[in-house]
């Protein structure tokens, strides 16, 4: 007999003794009664924990280290990935966003007219040749900087300027470089352009702009510093760079990208009276962005198209 | 370009107090892009004069067993009992009583220093003690080639000199990004380069004397030289002198000035080259020297006659490093009498090379055209320190003072002297208000402040009215043209890092995101986070081999002139290609069941071109996927049921499978959006997939992603709700086996519309048995009446309608 039947036997047994209340004289009955309550409560309850102790045998402890039961099939979740670049144009377009640029993206097939003329770059200028432009044979130009965007961008938004605004425009794009690829280069990579307009633009604001991003977009205070370039789209011109934040091991400066007052024929060329107005434009890598943010040693990871990779992000 | 900032600071006297580290670090923000400081001093510790007192030769080696005089006393060197140390010498040269270069026990080899480091010890060769080692020029990182130790003059210098201090090798060299200079000719010379830091140093630059103009020159014509320029576009200003030579065999010695043009990424020639060389270091005006009876003899006529010209097409000249050129037209040659003895700016010709014998000698001190230089650069891939100078458009004004100088320091009498500038000297005057440099700058800065800095790197400013500058360029500022320049001038040297960081106030307007991108950071939310599939980004040149695999014409494509390699010649017409050439090498690395995609920019020839004239791209989804068609299918519908879009799929007719050439039209669709074909999916040719080396089943989508941004999306949700219960029925469909699916399908769903049911139709299964003539399709329908419960006669007769209905489209219920 086993644990609980004797319980339950007791209990019928105890059932019995209620029987015999009525003949025990009346003075009596109460003391009993509750006697026998208190033993039936007694009862019951070390069924009650019999019953769930013989549950809890039944089940049996598993393998927690393994992935599955024996004779089960492996479980899988198939989970797809974002290519690590995508996901950080993404970002940089959504802080510009933020911050009221207008975006558009940057053509992929260009002409000199838009890649080097509308940007003052004198024809046949020894400037021209730090691009390292691929050509085709129509004389068309992949082009080797987004700032190839900025004659469109200062056209298609130059009513917000008669309308009393600004042109504010960040231009994410992929470019090209005709350079042999290694570790830190490749012939295949993207930007990020920023045009900004208005009756009373100066370097003060470039700056205050482009430290403002840069604390967005590495959500901590950083510090802005700046060495001398030269576009010849822009004048005054300069190179930035911003203080190593802390989530990538803080020290030191890294080189982010150039900038400068854009070139009165730049804003000439586009209609805009450059004594009325004046403007800025910045541009930077968004594969550095993304080899820094996650310790990547070599950029041609990126176009590699390799799954191991990939399925890292 | 290398710059010794010992050598800047004999021209700009460093204020007391700061250090070399700030120097640099404000070289590096107001001046050019430093890529590298090279500290010389460590490289250089425990190198000394020494003197080589007694040299015998060890028996059956080429050794020397040397005694020198150290000149120092030093704990890790032994001494012999007369003083001297033991040194093991290998070198031909050495011989007893000269001064050499003695690298002691414990020091670093300078040539090594920065790589492996290799340190010195006291050690045997040949059973002889040697103390550390004589060096060679070398070994001391001075030269590449490997000739013999290196000898020192003793009028600078004896044995216990500090080997580093003798030469100024106490040096910082900063390694400059000469990009961040293609517009400043003038800082290609030390001297303009240190007239620069005077001014962010906020000090007045001292002109050097040595290179004021006299007009010393002009009176001089012992012998006849005649200069003719052809073009002053070509050439703005040639001058050039003629001299005996006095002496131009090489030191024996090892120099300053090649210790100077080490630092500097340049090597010793000879006197002669050397100084031209110098002289260019420090001015940026590169000199050229041709010999004199050669260059006459070449010309053929008795005196000589330098003509300056534009090259004819296919014209032929053998260069100082022995290769013989074909001019382009834009090349500009020297020419004596016409015969060329030179590539104008590039390099001198070898029929006029300076040798052993030169007596007398032309010095050339000139410019050019460096948009006619930089096509001669590029045409014959000449990339000299001259010609990267010569390339930044090298000021008139400079190659008379120039010439002078080099004249004096050779300290030769002037034989003849011509100077051909046909043009006349510019000057650039500026006017500006302070208010406008401040408001593009966003400063504060006073007509004082402004005109100070100025007048510190040469520029002459005058302040006729308050507040209002008349700014004159100094001759050797070719760059400064516009107001704007002045303002950089300003800002540069005053410092970027001193502007008040503001930001713009904006109103709040409404920033327009181009509606592709957004579309595109949609898909890739739903294709890799909902559908699991992998983003890829691939090239945007291909090879045309990989747009035939595809059965694509390549002659579609722009194709680039200038590729990098075959592998990246074409713009690519479409994304689809680029993914099936990952497929293998990831099937290889272990991977078996994956969905890949890209989206980016595409671009063919019969696209045509835009209002602009540039050619006209499109952007487009391309999804390669390891499985057939009804596997790709799935995804699809699961995509375009997420962006809630209408989609129609149409069988590829024979007319338009030319359009999908990669994909088996027996097994393909046009995507259909908005009554526009949008693009294709279906499973890929055999033929194509054994190109990449593939197996069946994989299919492929190709879309224009151009086209559907504009589609209306219908955003309404059909609830399937009712208060009233649902009913659910499998209906098994017996087929003919040629019956489509889509037909019993469509059927049965217009029959389920015009009941005024709440329903869902759903696909269970398609079986086929051994009788390929029919198949089975089942399917499960959930139904119910939105105005009451169904009772079950009502539920029957509903199923006996749906039935009956099948059977007329063809399917008989089992």
């Amino acid at each position: 007999m086993s644990e609980i039947e004797k319980l339950r036997e007791k209990l019928k047994g105890l059932n019995s003794e209620y029987a015999k209340i009525k003949t025990l004289p009346p003075e009596q009955r109460g003391e009993f009664g509750r006697d026998l309550n208190a033993q039936k409560q007694q009862i019951l309850s070390a069924i009650a924990a019999a019953e769930a102790a013989e549950k809890n045998e039944k089940i049996t402890p598993i393998d927690v280290s393994a992935p599955c039961a024996p004779n089960q099939p492996i479980p899988t979740i198939k989970r797809g990935s974002k290519h690590p670049l995508m996901t950080e144009l993404e970002r940089v377009i959504s802080i510009y966003s933020e911050m009221g640029f207008d975006i558009m993206e940057s053509r992929q097939l260009d002409d000199e007219f838009h890649m080097f003329d509308s940007l003052n770059f004198p024809k046949e200028h020894p400037a021209r040749d730090g691009y390292d432009t691929f050509r085709t044979s129509e004389g068309f130009i992949p082009p080797a900087h987004t700032s190839t965007m900025q004659h469109r961008a200062l056209k298609k938004y130059q009513h917000r300027l008669a309308d009393g605004g600004k042109i504010a425009v960040a231009i994410p794009g992929r470019v090209f470089r005709n350079e042999d690829a290694d570790a830190t280069h490749e012939h295949t990579f993207y930007q990020c352009e920023g045009v900004f307009v208005s009756k009373d633009a100066n370097m003060g604001q470039l700056f205050g702009i482009l430290k403002h991003f840069f604390e967005s977009y590495y959500g901590q205070k950083l510090n802005l510093k700046t060495q001398p370039g030269y576009f010849p789209f822009t004048e005054p011109s300069a190179e930035f760079l911003i203080e190593k934040p802390a989530s990538l091991g803080g020290k030191g400066w890294l080189e982010m990208g150039g900038c400068g007052m854009i070139h009165p024929n730049v804003l000439k060329a586009a209609g805009i009276n450059p004594e009325t107005y004046s403007g800025f434009a910045w541009g930077g890598g968004i594969d550095r962005l993304a080899m820094l943010k996650y310790g990547l040693g070599d950029v041609r990871y990126f176009e590699s198209g390799k799954l191991d990779f990939l399925e890292e992000f | 370009m290398r710059i010794s900032l010992n050598k800047v600071k004999e021209y700009v006297q460093i204020p007391d107090g700061i250090t070399d580290a700030e120097l640099i670090s404000l070289i590096g923000s107001r001046l050019v892009e430093i890529e590298e400081v090279i500290d010389l001093t460590p490289r250089y510790q425990g190198i000394y004069i020494a003197k080589v007192v007694s040299c015998e030769p060890i028996p059956d080696t080429h050794l020397h067993l040397c005694q020198i005089d150290a000149g120092i006393h030093n704990q890790d060197f032994n001494q012999l009992e007369n003083g001297l140390v033991q040194v093991v010498c290998g070198a031909p040269n050495v011989y007893a009583g000269m001064l050499a270069v003695w690298i002691t026990p414990g020091a670093i080899v300078p040539e090594t220093y920065g790589n492996e480091n290799f340190k010195l010890t006291v050690r045997k060769l040949r059973g002889y003690e040697s103390n550390g080692m004589l060096a060679g020029a070398d070994e001391l990182g001075l030269d590449n080639e490997h000739k013999s130790i290196a000898e020192i003059d003793p009028k600078f210098a004896q044995p216990g000199d500090d080997f580093a201090e003798i030469f100024g090798l106490n040096d910082i060299i900063l390694d400059v990004e000469n990009k961040s200079l293609t517009h400043r000719p003038d800082c290609f010379g030390i001297i303009g380069f240190a007239r620069e830091v005077a001014g962010i140093l906020g000090i007045k630059f001292v002109e050097p004397e040595a290179f004021a103009h006299s007009e010393s020159l002009k009176s001089i014509s012992d012998l006849p030289l005649e200069v003719k320029i052809q073009d002053s576009v070509l050439c703005p200003r040639y001058s050039c002198a003629v001299f005996d030579l006095k002496d131009n065999q090489p030191s024996k010695y090892l120099t300053k000035s090649a210790v100077f043009l080490a630092k500097s990424g340049m090597r010793a020639i000879d006197p002669m080259v050397d100084l031209t060389n110098m002289i260019m270091l420090e001015t940026g005006q590169p000199l050229h020297a041709f010999d004199y009876d050669k260059l006459v003899a070449v010309g053929g006529s008795k005196t000589p006659k330098i003509i300056v010209r534009a090259a004819e097409d296919g014209e032929e000249l053998q260069l100082l490093d022995g290769k013989t050129i074909k001019c382009i037209t834009d090349d500009i040659l020297i020419t004596s009498n016409n015969v060329p003895v030179a590539l104008a700016g590039a390099m001198g010709g070898k029929n006029t090379e300076i040798d052993a014998s030169t007596k007398r000698v032309v010095l050339e001190s000139a410019t050019f055209s460096l948009y006619n230089l930089r096509k001669t650069q590029m045409a014959h891939g000449i990339f000299s320190e001259a010609i990267t100078r010569f390339t930044k458009g090298q000021p008139t004004a400079m190659t008379m003072p120039v010439l002078e100088e080099a004249i004096r320091r050779l300290g030769v009498d002037v034989l003849a002297f011509a100077d051909d500038y046909p043009g006349e000297e510019k000057v650039t005057v500026v006017k500006i208000t302070t208010e406008r440099i401040n408001s593009l700058l966003g400063t504060d800065y006073d007509a004082d402040t402004i005109a100070t800095t100025l007048e510190n790197v040469g520029f002459k400013v005058k302040v006729p009215c308050d507040a209002h500058l008349e700014i004159t360029s100094p001759a050797w500022r070719t760059d400064i043209h516009i107001p704007e320049d002045i303002i950089e001038e300003v800002g540069r040297l005053l410092g970027y890092d001193n502007i008040p960081l503001v930001l713009p106030n904006r109103p709040f307007l409404e920033a327009e995101i181009d509606p592709l991108i957004k579309l595109k950071d949609e898909l890739r939310s739903i294709l890799s986070d909902q559908l699991a599939m992998n983003e890829l980004l691939t090239y945007s040149f291909v090879s045309r081999a990989l747009i035939e695999k595809v059965n694509r014409d390549p002659d579609d494509c722009y194709e680039i002139t200038n590729s990098i390699s075959p592998e990246l010649q074409c713009f690519r017409p479409e994304i689809v290609p680029s993914l099936l050439d990952k497929v293998r090498e990831n099937i290889k690395s272990g991977h078996h069941n994956f969905c890949l995609y890209e989206m980016n920019q595409i671009a063919r020839k019969s696209s045509g071109l835009n209002d602009d004239h540039t050619p006209i791209t499109k952007m487009h989804l391309g999804i390669v996927n390891l499985g057939d068609y009804y596997d790709l299918k799935a995804k699809v519908l699961a995509l375009f049921n997420q962006l809630k879009l209408p989609v129609e799929y149409i069988a590829i007719s024979p007319t338009v499978a030319s359009h999908h050439p990669y994909l088996e039209p027996k097994r393909s669709v046009e995507v259909i959006v908005a009554g526009q074909v949008v693009g294709a999916f279906g499973e890929v040719k055999v033929s194509v997939l054994e190109n990449f080396k593939l197996q069946q089943p994989i299919s492929a989508l190709e879309l224009s992603l151009d086209k559907l941004v504009e589609a209306p999306r219908s955003l309404k949700v059909d609830l399937k709700l009712s208060r009233f219960p649902f009913v659910e029925r499998d209906i098994t469909l017996r087929v003919d086996s040629e019956t489509p699916f889509g037909r019993i399908d469509q059927a049965l769903a217009d029959f389920l519309d015009k009941q005024g049911l709440i329903y869902s139709l759903t696909p269970v299964s398609i079986y086929q048995d051994d009788d390929t003539s029919r198949k089975n399709l089942s399917f499960r329908i959930k139904f119910s009446d939105p105005q009451k419960t169904l009772n079950s006669e009502e539920i029957a007769d509903i199923m006996n309608r749906i039935i009956a209905v099948a059977a007329e489209a063809g399917g008989e219920a089992i």
